[in-house]
């Protein structure tokens, strides 16, 4: 009797059919991914604090508040006179309100459901919570392009990208947060317009394209990047009415809407970054119209009409770009524009576009830092986007070969680059995951089958190892972003930590300490001058007029202030009376080591300040040693010595002694005991110094009394 | 008196002490009893902090024939501008204290003070004047360098002002160091160490009045409070959050010339800097904060002790005179230590002001109180008059209507005024229920649409194809469900069938059978008629359906089979060897027809 009594059941209490698996296991990954890119970027604040923690993002954080506080209508109006005294700027005429009104929205939109965050912690968390978006839109697209494998792979990958993480951890509140975002949702609109052809996805793009505009001077990458697309589909002859609606509908509310944005303006229309997406929209008419005249006329007449036009027109559009660019209408390129196409234009010409670090060229280490495995696993994905060409594969092809130039170019467009890799590599990984997945599976169950067919030696194990090595991959991947994210990417800028002896954290927040003693302890009109970097910090945190700041717009007014650091006191002097400066700020890192201070950028100030006509008694080679050198110790040029940057930075240092066996006045950045100590500054008094000496504030004496 | 009574008509019993408002009080018009003679009054001046705390104990003597009910304080309009806090104590009893006014000295202050039993004739009575004044001293030299001592200069009157004759008076004056540049003298005055002594001085008339100056070192901290936030948000969950947004000014001499951060770091010669400063919270705060409009102050330490917690707070930077600095610290404390219920009332009994740091002068408090939303019949006392500003709504996470909030204003305040106020109001217990309804609302809305969403379809042209799928997985689906109750239904089949072996009970086990193998064959009709309208969409799955009907024919036949051969087992008509021989296969053929409808279900 030893029958057991047999499972008559088929199904666990999980009853589900195979789509609604598929459904959940693709939704639990996405959100999954999506939940990861949020959290993976909340280092910064976990480890210190909830506040914006970069430089630049302060401008942001500071108009958003005015958004939010004041309204639309008066931040749109709005003349900033805390700025670029005395010039001033206009506020909503000079930035892409894209990230500001999101966040103010976001910001409305949870206070009247009486969710009562503040400003602060919705600008913190916005690049996050848009990474989060970002991860959702870029499946879609890969979707769109290969399959929901990819999609989902791409995802993932993006989700932790560190070349994208380094721009939007959270705190620090930039276009950039956003943009990237609003480009992808912008490409996956376009790919389903270029697929369906439909007038809906064709706007649904234009109004994407138009969020992009608004938020990010990338955008221009967008407008150029299109056309090309439609060129090359041209070339390829794939050109077919769905491009054709796709783009002209595009093109047209794109551009009519990308002109309501004030900083844009007649932009689209006037400057050279735009006209090739106008060329290509001409040329799209042209085609649809040569191939509506094909259709009608026999393959001889057309010939004929064909040359005739063609030679003509050719030779009037060249004719009419020459004389509107000659007479000024189309803009020539801006500079940034030429270093893009030109790594050393800006190196040469343009001394306040090279001193920027972002806009260095990338090194190539840095690639692989930034991308790891998704270096190599990009052509992979290229080589599967040209095995299966396909329109929007085309897209995806152009888009990678493109960025990846760029990315070549300037750091800052790694950005750019991030989102592509992801998405080729993605398509990458999963095709032959699931090339190599069937074969494991297929040895299986038909065993007894392909017994015979064995033109394949060890096909499953092979097929096994090679899974077992992308998940190493994989895993490597995962763990070096990680790594990266948590040690490169999430240090803020604005508290500097380091290692005690004892292994205990230190915190220097002197940047913080200065800015607050600005705020709480000098007059409300108080004019601070300082160099440009810090520019958007003291205004946002200092509450304080400044002569010049991050949006480097005016080239004379910052080569005036490179000036005055860069004279003698008296020099100095009189140039700070002529720009009513009441105190002077400089960032020291001598006393404690901190390598990116005013002293270190100072050579920057040198050029800059010689740049203009009336800085052009200031030269550059004067600062340095007959050997070339820039020294501050007693081999230095007596220039350096004494002129005001110098002064200001070490101002009774040489009394200071810093290092265990060294000289009082050794500078612990340079590594040298600095060459003049014993000064005494004439025109200038310290009003305040940081705990650790990162910023020194020195007060402008009055002119002295007549007579005195 | 107007002020007081207009304000909390119930409170005025509650009053242990009286502060007189700075301005605005109309007084009662008093006459000076010529009758009253100070026997004795022993004077203190405590100038050794930023404050000037005055206390005399004054032996009062009747010496008219009519019993005496009241007497008068005297102050100068300069010291009654600065007045803070008053006490006025005989013995152990608190005495009422009112604002007075004398025709004849218009140009002085007086305040009245009602004696608990009238002073009857050649008797005498000891009282108790305790006050505090704020911002009397001055910084002289007003502007100092960074490495410079405070100087500050008290001006008062060497005899005590009052209105009545004085037999016999002293006065002791405390100081912070014995630094003294210099002191106005009237003999007999003595200097000891760190204290001067004033007389005594016998027979002094009164209004008498002689000026007295005192030049002398005083660093101790000259911080002042400008204006002090209080937020006490209630939460009926077992939380009370306090907020404390302040502005500090330092109000001693001021800082000329430049502030070196060498030499301060260096000398340690600073006198009258303020590095950093103690707040003392209550001992159950948690999750405590120090912060302002930039960040976290993170030079900052907190001591844990056994009474209370030990904020060590250090400014972003050193205050010097006239710096001035603005920050806010939170906390949350729980609920059982200030709360008190009977039912539907509740009593919420907090300090109107915590300690900030020690001889702390507040120039401006405002506390506000916002209670749980739905809270009704607010009533607020407080110990000692304070302007109530208009009742205002909150609103945050989870709110609807908006909570009630309270909130009071006073200004001028010192330690004497941390006392507690009480803060009636009744809140319904079903209210408690409201946040989590709310929550549960809405995440059911938000199901509800997605599931709606989810099944709606607007498409204005009929899709077939789709449908059709539809139709057949849904198809599909029932006929899953039916498959799942057969296998069930053969499962309490089998039951039966061990059953049988050990009853051997064949008429009950029989009807048994009967009537699982009739639901059986139910559910097999069911599948068939699912079956025939699978065809009508999709041929293939009803070809898999049909297929799964014949393997569960097999089935069942096996199971039927086996059922008889039981039966005949235990009727006797079998042999238990031949039994055991057709039991075998017959196993083996449900165990192949259980894998192969498990293979086709996967397949459906």
């Amino acid at each position: 009797m030893s029958t057991s009594i047999l499972s008559y059941r088929t199904r666990g209490w999980l009853r589900m059919s195979v789509e609604k698996q598929d459904t959940l296991l693709k939704m639990a990954v996405l959100s999954l991914a999506a939940i990861l890119s949020f959290s993976c970027r909340l280092f910064s604040v976990l480890r210190f604090e909830s506040v914006i923690h970069e430089f630049d993002p302060y401008f942001n954080y500071r108009t958003t508040k005015f958004l939010a506080e004041e309204g639309f209508y008066s931040f749109h109006n709005w003349f900033d006179d805390r700025a670029w005294y005395p010039l001033g700027r206009i506020i909503g005429g000079t930035i892409y309100p894209g990230l500001m009104v999101t966040s103010a929205s976001i910001y409305h939109i949870l206070n009247w459901l009486h969710i009562t965050i503040d400003v602060r912690n919705v600008c913190v968390f916005l690049a996050p919570f848009f990474s989060s978006l970002t991860t959702i839109v870029t499946y879609h697209l890969a979707k769109e392009l290969k399959s929901p494998g990819a999609g989902l792979v791409a995802a993932v990958m993006i989700a932790i990208v560190p070349g994208y993480i380094s721009r939007s951890v959270a705190g620090s509140y930039d276009n950039e947060g956003i943009a990237i975002f609003c480009m992808l949702l912008t490409y996956y609109m376009w790919i389903k317009a270029v697929k369906t052809g439909t007038l809906f996805w064709s706007t649904m793009a234009a109004l994407a394209y138009f969020y992009m505009v608004s938020s990010w001077g990338g955008y221009v990458f967008l407008i150029n990047i299109i056309p090309l697309h439609v060129l090359i589909l041209m070339i390829t002859g794939r050109f077919s009415h769905r491009v054709y609606v796709a783009y002209s509908t595009l093109y047209v509310i794109g551009t009519i809407l990308s002109m309501q944005i004030s900083f844009v303006g007649f932009q689209p229309v006037s400057t050279s970054e735009h006209m090739g997406a106008f060329g290509v929209f001409g040329l799209c008419q042209i085609h649809a119209f040569v191939d509506y005249v094909r259709s009608r006329l026999n393959k001889a007449q057309f010939e004929v009409l064909f040359r005739a036009v063609i030679s003509t027109v050719a030779a009037t559009g060249v004719l009419v770009l020459v004389m509107l660019t000659a007479m000024g209408k189309i803009a020539p390129w801006t500079g940034r524009f030429y270093s893009l196409l030109d790594p050393s234009y800006a190196k040469n010409n343009i001394p306040i576009i090279a001193s920027v670090s972002e806009h260095q060229p990338t090194a190539w280490s840095s690639f692989y830092f930034d991308l790891q495995m998704l270096t190599f696993m990009f052509p992979v994905g290229l080589y599967f986007c040209f095995s299966n060409l396909t329109d929007e594969n085309i897209f995806i092809i152009l888009y990678g070969v493109l960025s990846i130039y760029f990315a070549g170019v300037m750091v800052r467009l790694m950005l750019v680059l991030a989102p592509v890799m992801c998405i080729l590599s993605g398509i990458a990984v999963s095709s032959m995951l699931s090339t190599y997945m069937k074969q494991i599976d297929e040895v299986k169950t038909e065993k007894k089958k392909t017994k015979f067919e064995g033109n394949y030696f060890m096909r499953s194990e092979i097929a096994t190892f090679f899974v077992c090595v992308m998940s190493v991959f994989l895993v490597m991947y995962t763990l070096h972003c990680t790594w990266v994210t948590s040690e490169a990417y999430s240090s803020p800028s604005i508290v500097l930590s380091a290692r005690g002896h004892d292994g205990s954290r230190i915190i220097f927040d002197d940047f913080r300490e200065a800015y607050y003693w600005l705020r709480h302890n000098t007059p409300q009109d108080a004019k601070v001058m300082s160099w440009w970097d810090y520019g958007y910090q003291i205004t946002a945190m200092a509450n304080r007029t400044i002569l010049v700041d991050n949006n480097t717009w005016n080239n004379t007014h910052i080569s005036r202030v490179g000036q005055a650091m860069a004279s003698t006191e008296d020099k100095a002097y009189e140039i700070m009376q002529e720009l009513d400066v009441d105190y002077v700020l400089v960032i020291f890192g001598g006393l404690t080591g901190y390598s990116s201070d005013d002293i270190n950028k100072f050579l920057w100030m040198v050029r800059i300040g010689g740049s203009t006509e009336k800085g052009t008694h200031i030269k550059e080679h004067d600062y340095y040693t007959p050997a070339g050198e820039f020294r501050v110790d007693k081999e230095g040029s007596p220039t350096l010595l004494n002129c005001l940057m110098y002064k200001m930075c070490y101002y009774r240092f040489g009394q200071v002694y810093t290092e265990g066996g060294k000289p009082p006045g050794y500078d612990r950045v340079r590594n040298v005991e600095i060459g003049n100590k014993d000064f005494e500054l004439d025109v200038l008094e310290e009003a305040y110094t940081t705990e650790h000496w990162i910023v020194r504030i020195y007060k402008v004496k009055d002119l002295p009394n007549r007579g005195a | 008196m107007c002020a007081l009574t207009t304000i909390h008509r119930g409170s005025m019993r509650l009053l242990v002490c009286l502060v007189v408002a700075v301005t605005g009080v109309v007084a009662a018009q008093d006459g000076i009893n010529k009758d009253l003679i100070n026997k004795k009054i022993e004077r203190k001046l405590d100038i050794s902090s930023q404050l000037v705390k005055v206390t005399q104990k004054i032996t009062l003597e009747n010496g008219g024939p009519a019993p005496v009910r009241a007497f008068l304080v005297t102050l100068t309009q300069v010291e009654k501008d600065k007045l803070s806090y008053m006490n006025v104590q005989s013995g152990s009893s608190v005495l009422k204290v009112s604002e007075a006014q004398v025709a004849e000295h218009r140009d002085l202050a007086f305040f009245r003070v009602d004696l608990r039993d009238p002073l009857q004739p050649g008797k005498t009575a000891n009282v108790e004047v305790e006050m505090i004044m704020t911002q009397l001293l001055e910084p002289y030299p007003a502007y100092i360098q960074q490495g410079e001592k405070q100087l500050v200069r008290y001006t008062g009157n060497h005899y005590v002002l009052t209105p009545y004759t004085t037999t016999t008076q002293t006065t002791t004056v405390t100081l912070p160091s014995p630094n003294i540049e210099s002191y106005s003298r009237l003999k007999p005055t003595t200097h000891t160490d760190t204290s001067i002594t004033y007389g005594s001085y016998e027979g002094v008339a009164g209004f008498t009045v002689d000026p007295m100056t005192i030049h002398y070192e005083n660093n101790s901290p000259f911080l002042m409070v400008s204006k002090l936030e209080r937020i006490i948000e209630v939460s009926h969950w077992g939380n009370i959050a306090v907020e404390e947004t302040l502005d500090v000014l330092h109000t001693g001499a001021k800082l000329k010339g430049p502030f070196s951060r060498y030499d301060y770091q260096r000398e340690h010669n600073s006198y009258s800097s303020i590095k950093s400063f103690k707040t003392i919270i209550p001992a159950s705060a948690k999750d405590v904060y120090y912060r302002d409009e930039i960040g976290n102050i993170s030079t900052s330490h907190m001591r844990i002790q056994d009474d209370a917690v030990e904020l060590d707070l250090r400014p972003r930077f050193p205050l010097f005179g006239g710096w001035k600095t603005h920050y806010k610290i939170g906390y949350n404390v729980p609920s059982y230590e200030y709360l008190y219920s009977s039912g539907d009332e509740y009593i919420l009994k907090m300090r109107i002001l915590d300690h900030v740091f020690d001889d702390v002068t507040i120039d401006e408090l405002k506390l506000t109180v916002i209670l749980p939303e739905g809270v009704r019949n607010v009533a607020f006392e407080t110990p000692y008059p304070m302007e109530r500003l208009p009742d205002t709504v909150h609103y945050t996470y989870l709110d609807t209507v908006g909570r009630p909030v309270v909130s009071v204003t006073k200004r001028n305040l010192v330690e004497s005024h941390i006392q507690d106020f009480t803060l009636h109001y009744k809140f319904p217990a079903i209210l408690m229920l409201q946040e989590p309804l709310l929550v549960v609302i809405a995440f059911f809305i938000l199901f509800l649409t997605v599931i709606l969403y989810v099944r709606l379809d607007l498409t204005l042209s009929k899709d077939d194809a789709t449908e059709a799928k539809m139709r057949v997985s849904s198809h599909c689906e029932q006929v899953h469900t039916h498959h799942e109750k057969r296998a069930r239904l053969y499962e309490k089949l089998e039951e039966e069938i061990q059953k049988l072996k050990s009853s051997k009970d064949v008429t009950h086990s029989q009807t048994a059978t009967k009537k699982i193998q009739g639901s059986i064959r139910d559910e097999t009709q069911a599948i068939s008629d699912l079956s025939a309208k699978i065809r009508l969409d999709n041929a293939e799955y009803a070809e898999k359906v049909a297929e799964l009907q014949k393997l569960d024919k097999t089935l069942r036949e096996s199971v039927v089979q086996q059922l008889t051969n039981v039966e005949k087992l235990v009727a006797g008509k079998m042999s238990k060897q031949q039994y055991m021989d057709a039991e075998a296969p017959l196993h083996k053929k449900k165990e192949e027809a259980l894998e192969k409808i498990k293979v086709l279900l996967g397949n459906i």
